[in-house]
């Protein structure tokens, strides 16, 4: 035998309340804990996963921790298991049956001295006919022998006779890489209230499930299906993925909090995208933030408060014309200014501009094409100092095309104001500070 | 008001052990955030402190409050570390300060005063900035007599949670719960307007009015 070389090379996971009422539609976290210990996996029935162990070195006094191991993780997230480990894929499947909660299967004569018949998998017809002879466990029918089997009972019998002793080849499945949630309410959800303590049932469950493949939350998908027809869907990317539940339902719960539907919900599907835990070594030039998620939420609170394109970071249009620029959220969301941005700030403005928005109308007196007179909603009276103009133009080449004239300038009381004259429309453009 | 001492001193009795929580802060060191400005960080004795609320007193017209924002902001990218301005009036002007200032800014452009404490609130819950800036000096006198005293000491205990330094601009002094006052009593002129940033700050004028709660003193530089 190989080093390594397993003697038991099958375990089998049994669910017994799965396997009463069916296969259940939670039966990928059941395929998703298997994978942790063992990247072959059958799903044999509802209820039943089969791992194949070849490889798997377990010492012999070991083997209860290692089933310890998979039954407390199940515990928490689909309930009570059993496990059997055997030398053949069948062996295993009737030793986790038998399980209280977990059965080796060392010697496969004594195992089956004392298994009824009727678990072993025989059509009713042979069952008849054996219990007919006398034969209620499976050690008695393996007496008879394999050619008195065959010619008695046929080729089915025969298949059943070789189960105890050859071993099969696995329907092997990949369990998927996206961990979810749903659930169909027959009562309609009305209030935010009963929706969040849902969500954190979920947040728990799939917290608990991404644990044990040792992954974190990168992407948190939510789709909430509507009585109308409708549904709301909303994809939230984790800034510094997790799965802290705190921090995945205060997530949720600041952006749900600001969500109004035109119906009541009657589903709820959470699924989280798995992604390896964070680390990141940060470069020199670059600001990381304490605490991402933490930020993420403070500008959905912000968003929330004040409205779109009202929080984030002003980046500057490639244009003269004044006062554009776009808002941005992503750059100090992601966590790092980036270090392409770290050139020198080479820019000298002078004093710093208060803007209007929008500027304020204004009448303007020019005498010998200087403004001398001032009247708007804050101010009204003589300018006591000009500057300018500063003629300012662009997009000369499309219907775009702007064309503007800048004054500079200060009234009696000592105020600097900056007067813009745009299509012969005079405007205060803001206040100089 | 007076419920409240009557508390605090039954507490002290019945726990003579637990220190209040107001001395528990009191002995935080917080530290200081240099702004980058010689005279303003020797008046301060190093900065502006953290963990505290500094209320700059912007009075009179074109006294340069803006600029000093401005100032604030490239100093916040050369420590490399993010700033937010709450802007009470949206009239802050982005093209002025430059992209690579602008990388580590975070904007919240209010509408109303009210709007402008609330996101306040917000900010310094987070702990990822390491200032933030309060502009009230455009606001109408109106929204700005609604503030009440409790709200400036709801920020400055939130403050006092975070190690941010946490700036308010005001036309006048209105924040009783400031730590550090400073009156800005520097008057731009048209001429200004045509001169370098740098030649600007050895003619600006502060005064610091208060230099702990409760405590008066009239410090100036300039």
């Amino acid at each position: 035998m190989p080093p390594g070389e397993c003697l038991m090379p099958y375990a089998v996971i049994y669910i017994p309340e799965w396997a009463k009422a069916g296969q259940p539609a939670a039966a990928e976290t059941l395929w998703q804990c298997a994978y942790c210990f063992s990247p072959r996996l059958e799903d044999t029935g509802p209820g039943v996963c089969t791992l194949d162990l070849k490889g798997l070195a377990v010492p012999e006094a070991d083997w209860e921790k290692w089933a310890a191991k998979i039954i407390d993780m199940l515990a928490q997230v689909v309930g009570r298991a059993q496990i059997g480990v055997a030398r053949t894929p069948h062996l295993a499947a009737q030793a986790a049956r038998q399980a209280h909660p977990f059965l080796r299967v060392a010697n496969v004569e004594e195992f089956l001295a004392d298994l009824p018949v009727a678990q072993w998998g025989f059509g009713e017809d042979i069952l008849e006919i054996l219990e007919s002879w006398g034969i209620r466990t499976v050690g008695a029918f393996l007496a008879l022998g394999r050619d008195k089997i065959a010619e008695r009972l046929g080729v089915e019998a025969v298949e059943m006779f070789d189960l105890a002793g050859q071993s099969r080849p696995l329907k092997l499945i990949t369990p998927p890489e996206t961990f979810a949630e749903t659930m169909e309410f027959e009562t309609h959800l009305e209030s935010l209230e009963s929706l969040l303590f849902v969500l954190r049932r979920f947040i728990e469950q799939l917290a608990r499930r991404l644990e044990m493949v040792y992954r974190v939350a990168g992407e948190i998908h939510l789709r909430l299906g509507l009585a109308s027809g409708a549904a709301y869907e909303r994809l939230f990317v984790i800034p510094a993925p997790t799965r802290d539940v705190e921090t995945l339902f205060r997530l949720l719960q600041t952006h749900l909090e600001n969500v109004r539907t035109d119906a009541p919900i009657c589903s709820l599907r959470l699924a989280a995208k798995p992604a390896r835990a964070g680390t990141y070594q940060f470069g020199l030039f670059e600001v990381a933030l304490r605490d991402p998620n933490q930020f993420h939420e403070t500008l959905a609170r912000l968003t929330a408060l004040l409205g779109p394109n009202r929080v984030g970071t002003p980046r500057l249009a490639d244009t003269h014309r004044p006062d554009s620029f776009t808002m941005e959220l992503d750059g100090l969301a992601n966590g790092a200014a980036s270090a392409q941005e770290e050139e020198e700030d080479k820019t000298s403005h002078s004093l710093g501009l208060r803007r209007f928005r929008p500027p304020w109308l204004a009448r303007v007196e020019v005498r010998e094409a200087r403004p001398v007179l001032l009247g708007s909603s804050s101010f009204s009276g003589p300018i006591a100092h000009a500057l300018g103009p500063w003629r300012l133009s662009g997009q000369w080449w499309d219907a775009q095309n702007w064309e503007r004239e800048e004054w500079d300038v200060q009234t009696s009381d000592g105020e600097l104001f900056r007067l813009v004259r745009q299509n012969e429309q005079w405007s205060v453009e803001g206040v100089f500070d | 008001m007076s419920e409240i001492f009557q508390l605090r001193q039954l507490l002290a009795e019945r726990f003579p052990g637990v220190p209040a929580w107001s001395e528990v802060a009191a002995a935080k060191i917080p530290g200081c955030w240099p702004t980058g400005l010689p005279a303003l960080d020797a008046l301060l004795g190093g900065g502006l402190p953290k963990s505290r609320i500094t209320e700059l007193v912007s009075a009179g017209p074109s006294a340069g409050s803006a600029l000093l924002l401005r100032a604030l902001l490239r100093q916040a990218w050369k420590v490399r570390q993010l700033a937010g301005l709450i802007d009470g009036l949206d009239s802050f002007d982005p093209s002025a300060v430059g992209q690579p200032a602008l990388s580590r800014l975070l904007w919240v452009r209010c509408q109303t005063a009210q709007e402008a404490l609330k996101a306040a609130d917000i900010l310094l819950r987070d702990r990822n900035l390491g200032l933030v800036m309060l502009d009230l000096k455009m606001n109408p006198a109106a929204q700005l007599r609604k503030i009440s005293g409790a709200a400036w000491y709801r920020l400055q205990r939130l403050a006092q949670q975070t190690s941010t330094a946490f700036l308010v601009v005001t036309p006048w002094p209105m924040a009783p719960s400031a730590e550090t006052r400073l009156i800005l009593q520097s008057r731009l002129t048209l001429e200004d307007v045509l001169k370098k940033e740098d030649s600007l700050w050895p003619h600006f004028k502060f005064e610091q009015a208060r230099a702990s709660a409760g405590e008066e003193s009239a410090d100036a530089a300039g």
